[in-house]
């Protein structure tokens, strides 16, 4: 590593609402950033290449998966995790379908699943099913076998989340 | 009793924390000064070391210390065997290798640093100078003689030969009208659970005490493994499971990284943080369920099963996962291999050699999912030969509902639905309709498949279901506690672990109904070991019925103290007072009565009997009989002749596992396990080319099943409780990827049948590419 790889770099951005600024080496993945130097870890890490899904996070509003954005590429940026989605004490609608409809097990996909399930409804506030298997297909879950989340995600719809 | 909990549809406590990104996983456990262990791992598969150089390493800023095998070498080495079993060697394994690796993947030495990135920036610097060494990665190859060896020390790569014989089934074959055989392969697996292993130790010199938090499904057996190890005290080692991110059976082992982590912070005087990324999970932790079988099965001209034999060869790697086995696969295969067909001749083999890949370690469903392919989809064919329908085949040779039945293998079964669920099965998927369907469309050059896929499957791994499959000789304590606090509330402990199967609602329901008190008055604790009483943990479909019938025990002795301090507060006798819907009242008389809270009330502060233990708290175990459920596997897939694809048009499982705790929960496994089947069938392959070399380090070789590769799993219930266990209780976790894979398998042997490649189905997985293979192969030999 050279002294240039390793310098530390100034990164503002938004997150849950907050503006952060972080001294990170432009090394650091936005996954660890948000973990590491932020506390927030509700993200979960599940295969670091992008497939799995457990790292989604919103960056102004789209889904991406944080493990393969740098932390020096979000700055400027407003960045949403789970620990941003409802408020207080209440579980967000989302939240609450997911609860309801038994759409998670183990729970480690489950903050990536919420995150993208979000995205999606805002996306397409009335999706069939076809379109909510379609929307998630890169948010990898091993435990439920996915009736379950398709089930959340269609009460989430219901109770208006996209709209 | 009022039954108000078990059995509904509960909704789940442990949610909202993982719903709102709160609860702590391994990697979220972060004491003060902790530092970060990185491995550097073999990238051949058998090879010497010759020389390690970690100089540069050592000298990169912010690394603590980097080690190899010379620097564990006063460290007991993990011995592995089956004591009871003396056609079993005994292997051992150093924590780090000091002569070779023998498998990708193999850790040969570990790096401490500031953090993991500056760890990883080290094992670059590791210089090692390799001797590569002759491989052998199939397991009917390291058999042969001349085979390189694995472990030089044992002679040979055979770990375990063993034989079993029931009745005369030479005799019978020799005599049979008709003989059927089938030699299949069951790919390599894996449990890839999302959240991968990780270890975090905290070793305080000064005590001499270690806190050591790993994503186990088994706390109690990891720090008595651990503390055997280290040689200290159990007392002096606390083991912490924080949540999981699923197990799936990967995380009943323990690894060689649970040792060696808190050895770091031993040796560094710091915590030390090791966690798994996705190549070391995919080619460095288990892979599962590889067995190599031949099956025959004798029948009558009716097709009445007269006799069985199995060989299984499993694939057993490069090390004995700890303290199982590599026989977890093979024999328990073997000795399900009559599954609930009434077959009393019998015979079978199993071995399980070494080679140069990844240890083969437990997966959900065992060696039962490979028997069951092996075994069914040869019922399928002998259904063809014989021109008998293949359900109609499975109807003639099963044991009768409802009556306990011994096998050949020696499982007593405790009553099932096996001919019920199958019948079941086929009304709510119109098989009759199903079948004239795939008549119309074979006529228009499209491939329906059906397979059905009929299983019983072991509940609650414990002495007496270890014995049945081939482990015998082994007492289980599995214990769990109740207490009621002065205000009425209550509190389990027990040392099973939730992986994701939700036993912090199950369990409560179970104690909510035995105590009849409110669901949200009951907290379960689990996962540390310095707070929850002994139990080996959770695996082999056992929590339900191994913990769930402490549990029952505990409250019944918490309730009968309750009862007598009821009754002493209502002046009644014991024998005159019930406990009804929170209540104690005198019998007959429901105006008199006390509030439980009244009753714990009087536990603590008075009044009670002089002459009773008023400590409302309980700690029993239970090693429950042999009990089994029951479960039939529909799919209903189409294959595209043209592309090689399968699309699933219909995944559906009637399943019987006795008393239901929570309806919600059971589907959830089911579908789950489904979806692990479609994977193991379709799309996951662990494949290595003839160095050795691992060809699926990353997710984007290794296909996960995605929301897009199957439809929601319909799943009907069928209830037999168990007339021999607390509570009715059979088991159920792993089933679908018991019966799963072979109903797939089938079905697309089914559609493959007017193509001419119904019977070349040999292996899986059956992706695209080898169902084009079998299609070509076909049409070439015409």
């Amino acid at each position: 590593m050279s002294d240039q790889d390793t310098a530390l770099h100034r990164v503002t951005l938004t997150v849950n609402g907050t503006s952060r600024t972080l001294d990170i080496e432009p090394r650091t993945l936005l996954v660890h950033a948000l973990r590491n130097e932020l506390s927030l870890t509700g993200t979960k890490i599940g295969c670091d290449t992008s497939q799995c899904g457990a790292c989604t996070v919103l960056i102004d509003g789209r889904s991406f998966k944080s493990c393969t954005v740098l932390a020096v590429q979000a700055d400027g940026t407003s960045v949403t995790t789970i620990e941003g989605v409802g408020s207080g004490r209440e579980l967000a609608a989302v939240q609450e379908a997911f609860k309801q409809h038994h759409g998670l097990q183990c729970g480690y996909c489950t903050p990536g699943m919420v995150l993208a399930t979000v995205e999606l409804l805002n996306q397409n506030a009335n999706p069939d099913e076809a379109a909510i298997r379609h929307g998630l297909a890169g948010n990898v879950c091993r435990c439920t076998g996915y009736s379950g989340i398709v089930d959340s995600v269609k009460a989430a719809a219901a109770a208006g989340v996209g709209k | 009793m009022t039954t108000r909990y078990v059995g509904a549809p509960v909704l789940r406590v442990e949610d909202p924390a993982f719903l709102r990104g709160r609860a702590a996983f391994i990697d979220d456990i972060a004491p003060p000064r902790c530092l970060h262990a990185a491995f550097l791992r073999s990238p051949h598969a058998h090879a010497r070391i010759v020389r390690i150089d970690t100089a540069a390493a050592a000298a990169l800023p912010g690394v603590h210390a980097v080690l190899t095998g010379e620097d564990f070498c006063d460290e007991l080495p993990f011995t592995t065997t089956i004591a009871t079993r003396p056609e079993c060697k005994t292997g051992t394994r150093r924590l780090l290798p000091l002569d070779k690796a023998r498998h990708v993947g193999d850790p040969i030495a570990v790096v401490v640093a500031d953090s993991r990135y500056v760890a990883e920036d080290a094992l670059d610097l590791i210089v090692v100078e390799w001797q590569l060494l002759p491989v052998v990665t199939d397991p009917e190859a390291a058999l042969l003689a001349g085979a390189p060896l694995i472990h030089e020390e044992l002679g040979s790569n055979d770990f375990a030969h063993i034989t079993f014989t029931a009745g005369d089934p030479d005799g019978v074959f020799a005599r049979a009208p008709r003989t059927f055989s089938k030699r299949f392969h069951f790919g390599r697996t894996h449990a890839a659970p999302l959240e991968g292993r990780g270890v975090v130790a905290d070793w305080d010199a000064t005590t001499g005490k270690a806190t050591v938090w790993t994503s186990t499904q088994m706390p109690h057996l990891v720090r008595g493994m651990l503390a055997g190890q280290f040689g200290m005290p159990e007392t002096s080692l606390r083991v912490i499971c924080p949540a999981v991110g699923g197990g799936f059976g990967l995380k009943v082992q323990l690894f060689v990284e649970e040792a060696i982590v808190p050895l770091l912070s031993r040796r560094l005087g710091r915590p030390v943080k090791w966690i798994e990324d996705r190549s070391e999970a995919l080619g460095a932790s288990g892979h599962s369920k590889e067995v190599v079988m031949d099956i025959d099965l004798a029948t009558d001209d009716e097709g009445r099963f007269l006799a069985l034999r199995g060989r299984y060869v499993g694939d057993g790697g490069a090390y004995l996962a700890h303290p199982w086995t590599s026989l977890i696969d093979p024999l328990c295969a073997a000795s399900f291999l009559p599954s609930f067909y009434d077959v009393q001749d019998l015979a079978y083999e199993v071995r399980t050699p070494f080679t140069n890949k990844c240890p083969s370690v437990a997966y959900r469903g065992v060696g039962w999912t490979p028997g069951q392919a092996a075994r069914e989809i040869l019922i399928d064919e002998a259904a063809r030969a014989l021109d008998i329908d293949p359900v109609e085949l499975r109807l003639r040779n099963a044991v009768p509902d409802g009556i306990p039945y011994r096998s050949a293998t020696g499982a007593s079964y405790d009553g099932g639905s096996f001919q019920g669920a199958i019948r079941r099965a086929l009304e709510l998927v119109d098989y009759d309709g199903l079948r004239e369907r795939q008549a119309t469309l074979r006529a228009e050059g499209r491939y329906l498949g059906i397979g059905v896929s009929p299983f019983v499957e072991q509940g609650g791994w414990a002495a007496r279901i270890a014995a049945v499959n081939g482990f015998p000789g082994f007492a289980y304590l599995d214990s769990a506690s109740v207490s009621m606090e002065p205000d009425g509330t209550v509190t389990v402990a027990g040392g099973f672990q939730s992986n994701g199967q939700g036993h912090e609602t199950t369990m409560a329901q179970v104690v909510a109904d035995a105590l009849q008190v409110p669901f949200e008055s009951v907290r379960v604790l689990q996962g540390d070991t310095d707070t929850v009483p002994y139990a080996t943990g959770s695996y082999g479909s056992r929590t339900a019925v191994v913990a769930g019938g402490a549990l029952l025990r505990a409250s019944g002795d918490v309730r009968a103290k309750l009862l007598r301090l009821g009754a002493h507060l209502l002046e009644a006798s014991p024998d005159d007072v019930e406990l009804v819907d929170g209540l104690i009242r005198v019998a007959g008389t429901p105006s008199r009565s006390v509030t439980i809270k009244q009753a714990a009330a009087a536990a603590y502060w008075g009044p009670r009997p002089d002459d009773l233990d008023p400590a409302l708290s309980a700690t029993r175990s239970y090693d429950p009989p042999e009990t089994f459920s029951n479960a039939c596997v529909v799919a209903v897939v189409e294959v595209d002749a043209r592309t090689g694809q399968v699309a699933i048009e219909r995944l559906l499982v009637v399943e019987d596992c006795g008393t239901i705790v929570n309806p919600l929960i059971v589907d959830g496994q089911v579908s789950g396990a489904i979806a692990q089947a479609v994977g193991a069938v379709l799309l996951e392959g662990l494949p290595y080319d003839e160095h050795g070399q691992f060809r699926a380090a990353t997710l984007a070789d290794f296909l996960f099943p995605k929301t897009t590769d199957l439809p929601s799993v319909e799943v009907d219930h069928l209830e037999t409780p168990s007339p021999v266990t607390e509570g009715g209780f059979k088991g159920m976790g792993e089933g679908g990827l018991i019966g799963g894979p072979s109903a797939l398998v089938n079905a697309i042997a089914d559609a493959l049948v007017p193509l001419g490649a119904g019977a070349s189905v040999v292996r899986t997985p059956l992706r695209p590419c080898d169902i084009l293979e079998l299609i070509d192969a076909a049409r070439a030999a015409v």
